[in-house]
């Protein structure tokens, strides 16, 4: 499913940053940092393109209101 | 009041320094060194062959979880003698110690069917924890933090995100913190579940620390080059892994936290430099000149061995509450300040004073003592962040210590934690 960045646009690719590329010496499953980033806010995940996308979000989350939560 | 050790607790410190002088080869520390996942290497971050031999000789000499009832697998001794064994291994980079937030937590407010399942593997080293707490928008300020535990029947279903969930990469579970009631005050909706790191949903994702690469060698202070985002999709766990009551995992989580803080390993990353720095400026001279001779090295390492006992002290103090079954909040947040902050003005007054060789990292040919002063000059800045940041901490000295108000700020969030 792709997903759109709310800070750039972009489509971002969820499969591709879910994808197993590996497990934890005790059993959870890892996945390729580079491969898109999400974050959890106001109850749902949120994509974003890079983690540059990402950290504009976190210092001005209240201006992306159409992503609702606190 | 008595600040000496009883001469038992002396013959314990010697015996356990023989033993370490006895056991410690060069190869078993090549083999931890291998190993490290740069916390200074506890027996359940996955073990070598030597390394294991080596636990189970600790172990046949009663030295893992004095303190813990004998019913869960400790000995029933004293706080204060297993403060002892711990400090002895924290000073050659071994961690026998338990983290607060874990079998103290579980001990204190965890059910039968918990203590029984958790402690005894704890102190074993068969079971350790991530600690799962903070999330991108809540650090400082915990509270906020937005990782949903909603209860489905006998279940949970987790949905959310962690940050530097250190060691989760090889913790056999998640100490985490989660919300379980979105409408009531941030403190009061929070509980703490007990999470089988290979519980589906479950997603582990590296962050790689300053201390990457090249890696620091073994003993560096805190020293860890990895941590990890954590991430949760609908992982349902059964309500059995709920920690404390639902709701009330704010004070569960902060208790264990404020162990978290204090403690020889925490007091030790701070101060092993110390000594390091004396035994290197003693034995080494060049040219005709020794550091030992220099008065502005010794004015500076007499003024570090100072600050250390302050560090020390109030390790003692802590241990001492702790023993006679009272809580503390300030005198940890106190410490948790002093003890990091110290760790860096000692590594940057070693990087003066070894000049541009303190700089070199492990690997480096003229690196001194395989770079660990200049390993330690990037890591001591990490201790002053984890387990509460040290301007939090400021403030719960302030609130908790000095009965001030709590601070609201335009733009700030109150601290806290
Ligand atoms: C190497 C490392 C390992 C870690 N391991 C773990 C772990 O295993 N598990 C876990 O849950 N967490 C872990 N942490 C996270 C650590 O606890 C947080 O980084 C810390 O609580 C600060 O939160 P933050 O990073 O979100 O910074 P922020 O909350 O964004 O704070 C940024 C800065 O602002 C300051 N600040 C914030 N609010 C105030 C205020 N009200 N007054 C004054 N100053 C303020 C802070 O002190 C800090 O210096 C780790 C961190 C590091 C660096």
């Amino acid at each position: 499913m792709k997903a759109t960045c709310p800070v750039c646009g972009k489509a971002v690719d969820e499969a591709a940053a879910r994808t197993k590329t590996g497990e934890t010496a005790h059993g959870a499953q890892e996945v390729d940092p580079a491969k898109g980033t999400r974050q959890f806010h106001g109850g749902r995940w949120v994509y974003f393109d890079t983690l540059g996308c990402r950290t504009k979000f976190m210092a001005r989350p209240d201006a992306y209101p159409s992503l609702g939560g606190a | 009041m008595d600040f000496g050790f009883t001469p038992e607790q002396e013959a314990l410190r010697r015996e356990v320094r023989d033993f370490i002088a006895e056991h410690l080869t060069a190869e078993i520390v090549e083999e931890l060194e291998g190993l490290t996942e740069g916390f200074g290497v506890s027996r359940s971050v996955g073990r070598g062959p030597l390394v294991s031999r080596l636990f189970d000789e600790i172990a046949k000499r009663g030295w893992l979880g004095i303190s813990y009832p004998k019913e869960y697998g400790g000995q029933d001794g004293d706080r204060i003698t297993q403060y002892i064994v711990e400090e002895e291994f924290a000073r050659v980079g071994i961690a026998v110690g338990l983290a607060g937030s874990g079998a103290p937590a579980i001990l204190a407010a965890g059910t039968e069917e918990q203590k029984r399942a958790f402690i005894p593997k704890l102190i074993s080293g068969e079971y350790s924890f991530a600690l799962g707490f903070t999330e991108p928008q809540a650090g400082a300020d915990l509270a906020s933090l937005q990782c949903r535990a909603v209860r489905d029947g006998d279940d949970y279903v987790i949905n959310g995100q962690k940050m530097y969930t250190s060691a989760a990469h090889t913790a056999t579970h998640v100490y985490l913190m989660a919300r379980t009631d979105t409408a009531v005050p941030k403190h009061q909706g929070i509980s703490i579940f007990l999470v089988p790191m290979d519980t589906p949903g479950l997603t582990v994702r590296p962050l790689w620390t300053i201390q990457n690469e090249p890696r620091a060698p073994l003993g560096t202070t805190y020293g860890a080059y990895r941590t990890n985002e954590t991430f949760f999709d609908d992982v349902r766990v059964p309500k059995t892994t709920l920690l404390g009551k639902e709701n009330e995992g704010w004070g569960v989580g902060s208790m264990g936290l404020n162990l978290d803080r204090v403690g020889a390993a925490r007091y030790l990353i701070s101060v092993r430099r110390d000594e390091d720095i004396v035994n290197w400026v003693k034995t080494n001279r060049f040219d005709g000149y020794s550091p030992a001779d220099d008065p502005a090295i010794r004015d500076k390492i007499a003024e570090l061995w100072i600050e250390a006992q302050v560090c020390r002290l109030m390790t003692m103090r802590s241990m001492s509450i702790v023993e006679h079954g009272g809580h503390f909040t300030y005198e940890g947040a106190a410490e948790k300040i002093w003890a990091p902050e110290h760790g860096v003005r000692t590594s940057e007054a070693i990087t003066q004073m070894l000049g541009p060789y303190g700089q070199l990292l492990n690997g480096s040919p003229y690196a001194v003592e395989k770079g660990i002063f200049a390993h330690n000059l990037m890591g001591a800045f990490q201790s002053g962040i984890n387990h509460g940041s040290v301007q939090v901490m400021r403030d719960q000295v302030a609130r908790r210590g000095l009965g001030l108000p709590s601070a609201r700020r335009a733009g700030r969030p109150e601290a806290g934690r």
